[in-house]
């Protein structure tokens, strides 16, 4: 079962880098969003060590909604996902599968997304680099969590990306509540702990045993 | 289902009744002495708050019934309460604006329940959208029950995570001591009791009359799909 899902996430990963090339266009995306930030904002120095924890925050809410607008693509123009519905495997481990593959592309824009943000912002905090991206992944798990559901709950809609912004921002509100509380005492007081950090946890424990559940209901023919 | 639809005229009626009864209670309830006639806004947007919390609920009802038995009516019953939830949510966030402006001296503030209560106007807005998004009718009454459980699990969270965030709204005024602060008392609590039965009562005349309104329209799609293909 572990190995299936690891396969499904491979999958989608290495296709991902033979021609869908999402990684790329969320990274440039990213770098792009950046950048109309320090244009509408242009904080000075201290200004911009505040805003770090909400930019990153932000950056990385859109970029995944990107990707995850596309999670479901290449199955839905392929016919693939009746395939994929058809593989001896429970529900649940197609829908770890695809949210692994998700969370491993989001992870690598977010590697690269964290120096190039403390570059162009120039915020010199270089060190809490490790417990900043910590602080991603555990919220990107969630997110995409959330999302990957989302993404099969709006495939066959009409105006399914506008409708998967419309449903994932309002509930993903705590997670990125807790996210930037958490961020800004990492940036504060240099530790990673205390109760945001716990709802962060708890977010992403529901999500992650709910999410199946849910994606079983969605896809059932 | 037909009985219900029967039932709703009854219902209208009473309702319109019951209005008549708690305007008159909340017009010759006295004013506050701090706020003034301002506190009249009080009989509705209590209500109405209330209401768009339950509406919720029941809506998360109906989504598990619809999940488990797979039966229409409560398909349609989801489809139907979406909408009057997110009106009582509206009537909510702009009745608490309007008093907000002379008694806080803003229109809105980032504080909890404005943050909960606008939440849940969007979750109510997105099963709307959702619903109305998807062609496929099975498809699309399982993805709305879903997402309507999913948005029951998060407004906990949403909102235990905006209190810790922030907190300026007054506590609630139902239920309680008064020596935790300022509750409503004496001639306040009538009108308040007589507008909430009111409002819940128009909360279920209106799912009630929406259901209608969705059973007739698509049991005109399913006739026209059948005369298209006889045609």
């Amino acid at each position: 079962m572990l190995k299936a899902i690891y396969r499904l996430a491979w999958k989608d990963v290495l296709a991902d880098f033979r021609h869908r090339s999402t990684f790329s266009s969320m990274l440039f995306f990213s770098v792009a969003v950046l950048l109309v930030f320090q244009a509408a904002f242009e904080p000075n120095g201290q200004e911009a060590q505040r805003l770090v924890p909400g930019l990153l925050w932000t950056t990385v809410l859109f970029t995944t909604l990107m990707g995850l607008g596309r999670v479901f693509q290449s199955e839905e123009e392929n016919g693939a996902f009746e395939g994929l519905l058809l593989t001896p495997l429970p529900r649940g481990a197609i829908f770890f599968g695809k949210w692994l593959g998700n969370l491993v592309l989001s992870l690598m824009v977010m590697i690269m997304l964290i120096p190039l943000t403390l570059i162009l912002f120039n915020v010199n905090i270089w060190i809490h680099i490790p417990m900043l991206l910590a602080l991603l992944l555990l919220g990107t798990m969630g997110l995409t969590a959330l999302g990957v559901l989302l993404a099969a709950m709006t495939q066959t809609a009409r105006s399914r990306e506008t409708l998967l912004a419309l449903l994932l921002l309002p509930l993903v509100a705590p997670l990125l509540i807790a996210g930037v509380q958490a961020m800004t005492e990492v940036i504060n007081t240099g530790t990673l702990g205390g109760p945001w950090l716990n709802l962060l946890l708890i977010f992403d424990a529901i999500y992650l045993s709910l999410a199946p559940w849910g994606f079983g209901w969605l896809v059932e023919e | 289902m037909k009985r219900l639809i029967a039932m709703n005229r009854w219902l209208g009626w009473l309702t319109l009744i019951l209005l008549a009864v708690s305007l008159w209670l909340v017009f010759n309830a006295p004013i506050d002495y701090q706020q003034g006639n301002s506190v009249r806004i009080l009989y509705i947007h209590v209500p109405s708050a209330k209401m768009a919390l339950f509406v919720y609920l029941a809506l998360t009802v109906f989504s598990i019934w619809y999940l488990w038995k797979k039966s229409e009516t409560a398909d349609i019953l989801v489809e139907a309460s979406a909408p009057v939830g997110a009106a009582f949510a509206l009537v909510t966030l702009a009745s608490g604006s309007i008093w907000g402006k002379p008694m806080w001296g803003t229109w809105w503030a980032w504080d909890a329940r404005l943050t909960s209560m606008l939440v849940l106007l969007i979750l109510y807005m997105g099963i709307i959208a959702i619903r109305n998004g998807i062609d496929d009718p099975v498809k699309g009454a399982r993805a709305t029950a879903v997402l309507a459980i999913f948005g029951a699990v998060d407004l906990p969270i949403i909102h235990f995570s905006v209190v810790w965030w922030r907190t300026l709204h007054q506590p609630p005024s139902f239920g309680k001591t008064a020596s935790a602060g300022p509750a409503i008392t004496g001639p306040l609590l009538p009108p308040l009791l007589w507008m909430s039965l009111t409002f819940f009562l128009l909360g279920a005349y209106l799912i009630l009359l929406k259901a209608r309104e969705t059973q007739g329209r698509r049991t005109l799609e399913h006739l026209e799909a059948q005369r298209r293909t006889h045609v």
